[in-house]
């Protein structure tokens, strides 16, 4: 348990009367990378805004380094967080917009001095000190807004969907400094993010959150092998789920007869590339056809409503319009157990 | 953390006691007056002051000055916004200044000047003497003609900023495209120009007659004891004759006027918003 | 197209001329030498313009006058600014009467206010009358203060006050160095814009005087009734002058336009 720097307890978060998050319980580990992955809506921002201290809890406690920080001001729980829309000072240089935290705190002149130079230095910004925040890049501002919180030397820093605003040079090169500044602090970080490539690849752990309620944490393998239900199924790339019930395949279009019993389970997944395609007891006709490099995708209007699935690259590709035979394996289903449709 | 109304209550608190304070009980008082006569609620004095020539003359008059300001300076309006819209950017930022300028210079020297202009010896009589169309000086000053020149002057501009702001957001090429489809430049007015700022049109009417309506100043200097407004009128009762029950009545007149107007002007904005999805 | 260019250029001089003209005849009348109101003046000479410098009324009006306009509007972004924070920061109960009640002084004829501030706070409960008419310009600047400066908010991300408060900042020191710094011009164009509105305005003034209590333009009202000399074609082309400058050096600096 010592081990757990952040705990959260029965925590419940609400604006006015829409409750926002139930009952979270939840204990994230020092120098751990949380990811809070979910769809706008979910909660994940309202959970993260609460760790901070910008919410106040509606009931449910928020421990942090094993001291309840419930009702302790923002200010006094030394928590970084970087946000989304990178939230600097307009009116301040770059330097000021770093060294700001620590005058507030009123340390020494030299101290302020070589730490926001040592920040900048950090994040690759030392020769834009004197500029104006305005006049850098997206990808420079955000590095700005972490310099900004690393200055303040924090334990805990919560970023808010921190590669969403960036292009894809920038995100790999963000993604690369965050893992390095772990590495190298031990800084314990949450985020928050909506997509889920980014969840995977950058997380030691992940919680899918739906609805105000964490419906799966794990690693990264395990959500991604092992969704524990339909939504969390969905939202890691099972494009193909169908409901399996008196040994019947069924979705809300149709139904096929298996001919085979699969007891225990009533939801089943397959990814596109799982789907056997070109030959099989089932047929659809190509509704949608797209060239991704290594493969290609189809999309099929079958009895059992649409099938996305995959095949290689160099195997004779289906034309729109035709009709393609495939096979759902049942051996390499996903059974998603406690999904009663 | 923004979410604390007891903090947000105390800080639009003093704004609002101040203003309910020194200003609507303060102002409600004196328009429940008029309602007040022996100690009971009653319509009377609205009664006896329609019942008076002199008020009806004042009150049609006042309406009448209000709508001709308001439509001449929409004609000229339109006219002069769809020329500055035409310009270049820097030379229409410059007129458009020269256009607000005016706005920001004290009413009394504003409407002092047509004294200078149109008085017995002033510049339009000069020049009518001087080419014999008259013999002697006509009388300009103190008609309704001169309230009617100076209230066009003061507001036109609130009309004109409104309708060139509204031109500015046409679509570029709307009225080109309504060309070449065949439009004759009227159908292209009522059927393009129109429909598209009629919002500009309807806030520069708003701020226009309702400026025209409760005007002081001009009708003061201009007008005189001769073309008395409802202000003007407002303000004789009370230092002439003490005569707090028509102030009253006039009051509330002109705050419904000036309200209903208001809620006009509201509900076309608001209509504007729920329109963008 | 050059026939309608040259149309265009003859209906905005007409529109100018006739919205800017008069100024231009009033600055020359000011100039005159003599005695009498008159255009095209007689003579040059700049004896009006110092004459309305040696009217002591006029002196004592111009100092009212300025006490008003600069302590009212500071009076107004007093109760405004905290005003306008709520009402773009918060979901206000009862807001939209709120905003009502502050936007009033906008809908209400202002000799209304004046009439009614004398009629039930000057003469029953023997407020002076420098008071009221403090209390009136205050009322009335203030729906400006709160629109100008509830403008420049709205430009501004509120994330930054959170940013503020998590780098150790109180909840007020927040506002004092995240939000302050950066409505600093909108603050300065409401008082403009305020200052400006308190010092040409009539008719809230109109009742609201006593002996040797005069706002500026209630006096030069006053003082056309009696003569027909050009001092106050003098004094209004320097009012004029005073406006135009303080507008253009607000616009060069600020963009004042930006926020009206």
């Amino acid at each position: 348990m010592s081990d757990d720097y952040v705990v959260l307890e029965r925590l419940k978060l609400a604006y006015g009367e829409t409750v926002a998050v139930h009952d979270l319980d939840l204990a994230i580990t020092r120098g751990e990378l949380l990811a809070l992955l979910g769809p706008s809506g979910c909660g994940k921002t309202t959970t993260m805004r609460a760790i901070a201290g910008l919410l106040a809890p509606a009931a449910g406690r928020i421990f942090i380094d094993g001291a309840d920080v419930t009702y302790t001001p923002p200010s006094k729980r030394n928590v970084g967080l970087v946000f989304q829309s990178y939230a600097l000072f307009p009116h301040l240089s770059v330097f000021e917009n770093v060294a700001f935290g620590l005058r507030i705190k009123r340390e020494p002149k030299p101290s302020i001095d070589a730490r926001s130079r040592a920040a900048l230095a950090t994040v690759g910004l030392e020769g834009f000190a004197r500029r104006n925040p305005a006049e850098l890049s997206g990808g420079q501002q955000q590095r700005l807004a972490l310099a900004r919180s690393l200055v303040m030397e924090p334990k805990l820093l919560l970023l808010d969907e921190p590669l969403s605003n960036l292009d894809a040079r920038l995100r790999l090169e963000m993604r690369t400094e965050l893992q390095r500044l772990q590495l190298e602090t031990g800084v314990t970080m949450v985020f928050v993010t909506h997509d889920q490539s980014e969840a995977l690849a950058l997380a030691d752990r992940i919680v899918v959150m739906k609805d105000g309620i964490a419906v799966q944490t794990g690693t990264p393998e395990e959500i991604y092998n092992r969704p524990r239900d339909v939504f969390v199924a969905d939202f890691v790339g099972f494009d193909n789920i169908l409901y399996f019930r008196n040994g019947m395949l069924t979705s809300d279009f149709g139904s096929t007869d298996t001919g085979e019993e699969l007891p225990g389970s009533d939801a089943l997944a397959w990814r596109p590339a799982e789907v056997i395609l070109g030959s099989g007891p089932m047929q659809g006709r190509v509704i949608g056809a797209s060239f991704a490099g290594q493969y290609r995708e189809y999309v099929l209007d079958t009895g059992l409503g649409k099938i996305k699935a995959q095949a290689p690259a160099d195997a004779p590709p289906h034309t729109i319009g035709g009709l393609v035979a495939f096979e759902l394996p049942l051996a390499k289903a996903h059974r998603l157990p406690g999904t009663g449709k | 953390m923004l979410t604390n109304k007891t903090e947000a209550l105390a800080l639009v608190l003093p704004a609002a006691v101040f203003a309910v304070a020194v200003f609507l009980i303060p102002v409600c008082i004196l328009l429940s007056e008029a309602f007040r006569s022996d100690g009971s609620w009653s319509i009377a004095a609205y009664v006896e002051f329609f019942s008076k020539p002199l008020n009806q003359t004042v009150f049609f008059r006042t309406l009448k000055l209000g709508f001709l300001v308001t439509a001449v300076s929409a004609i000229v309006g339109y006219v002069a916004a769809f020329c500055i819209v035409g310009l270049d950017p820097t030379s229409r930022g410059r007129i458009f200044g020269l256009v607000v300028l005016p706005l920001m210079i004290s009413p009394v020297a504003r409407t002092y000047a047509w004294i200078v202009i149109l008085g017995r010896t002033g510049i339009v009589n000069k020049a009518l003497t001087g080419l014999g169309l008259t013999d002697a000086p006509v009388r300009i000053l103190f008609t309704e003609t001169a309230v009617f020149i100076g209230l066009l002057q003061l507001f036109m501009p609130l009309m004109i900023i409104s309708l060139v702001s509204a031109m500015e957001n046409l679509p570029r090429d709307a009225i080109s495209a309504a060309r070449v489809l065949g439009a004759s430049w009227p159908q292209v007015f009522i059927r393009i120009i129109l429909p598209l700022t009629r919002e500009g049109l309807v806030i520069g009417g708003t701020l226009v007659f309702t400026g025209s309506l409760t005007a002081y100043i001009t009708p003061a200097i201009l007008g005189g004891a001769k073309v008395l407004m409802l202000e003007t009128l407002l303000y004789q009762r009370v230092t002439v004759a003490n005569d707090f029950l028509s102030a009253s009545v006039i009051a509330m007149i002109l705050i419904v006027m000036s309200f209903s107007t208001y809620m006009l002007l509201k509900r076309v904005a608001a209509s504007k918003r729920g329109a963008q999805p | 197209m050059k026939r309608n260019l040259w149309v265009a250029r003859i209906v905005i001089f007409l529109t100018l001329a006739f919205l800017i003209g008069p100024f231009l005849i009033i600055i020359a009348a000011a100039l005159s030498a003599g005695s009498s109101l008159a255009f095209p003046p007689q003579g040059f000479s700049l004896r009006w313009v110092i004459a309305v410098f040696e009217v002591k009324s006029f002196r004592a009006s111009f100092g009212l006058s300025m006490f008003l306009a600069v302590f009212g509007t500071v009076a107004s972004l007093i109760l405004g600014v905290p005003a306008a924070y709520a009402v773009t920061r918060y979901r206000i109960p009862f807001g939209e009467a709120v905003r009502m009640a502050v936007a009033a002084p906008i809908i209400v004829p202002g000799i209304i206010v004046g009439l009614a501030l004398l009629r039930y706070l000057v003469i029953p409960v023997g407020m002076t009358v420098t008071l009221a008419l403090f209390l009136a310009h205050t009322a009335l600047v203030l729906p400006y203060s709160v629109r100008v400066v509830s403008a420049s908010l709205e430009n501004l991300r509120p994330d930054i006050e959170e940013a503020a408060v998590l780098l150790g900042c109180s909840r007020f020191g927040a506002f004092a160095r995240a939000v302050l710094p950066n409505i600093r011009g909108g603050i300065l164009a409401a008082f403009i814009l305020g200052f400006v509105t308190s010092f040409n305005q009539v008719p809230v003034s109109l009742f609201l005087s006593g002996p040797g209590v005069r706002t500026l333009p209630i006096d030069m009202l006053a003082y056309i009734e009696m003569t027909y000399d050009p001092s106050v074609a003098a004094l209004s082309a320097l009012l004029a002058f005073l406006s135009i400058a303080i507008v253009f050096a607000a616009e060069r600096f600020l963009g004042l336009s930006r926020y009206v």
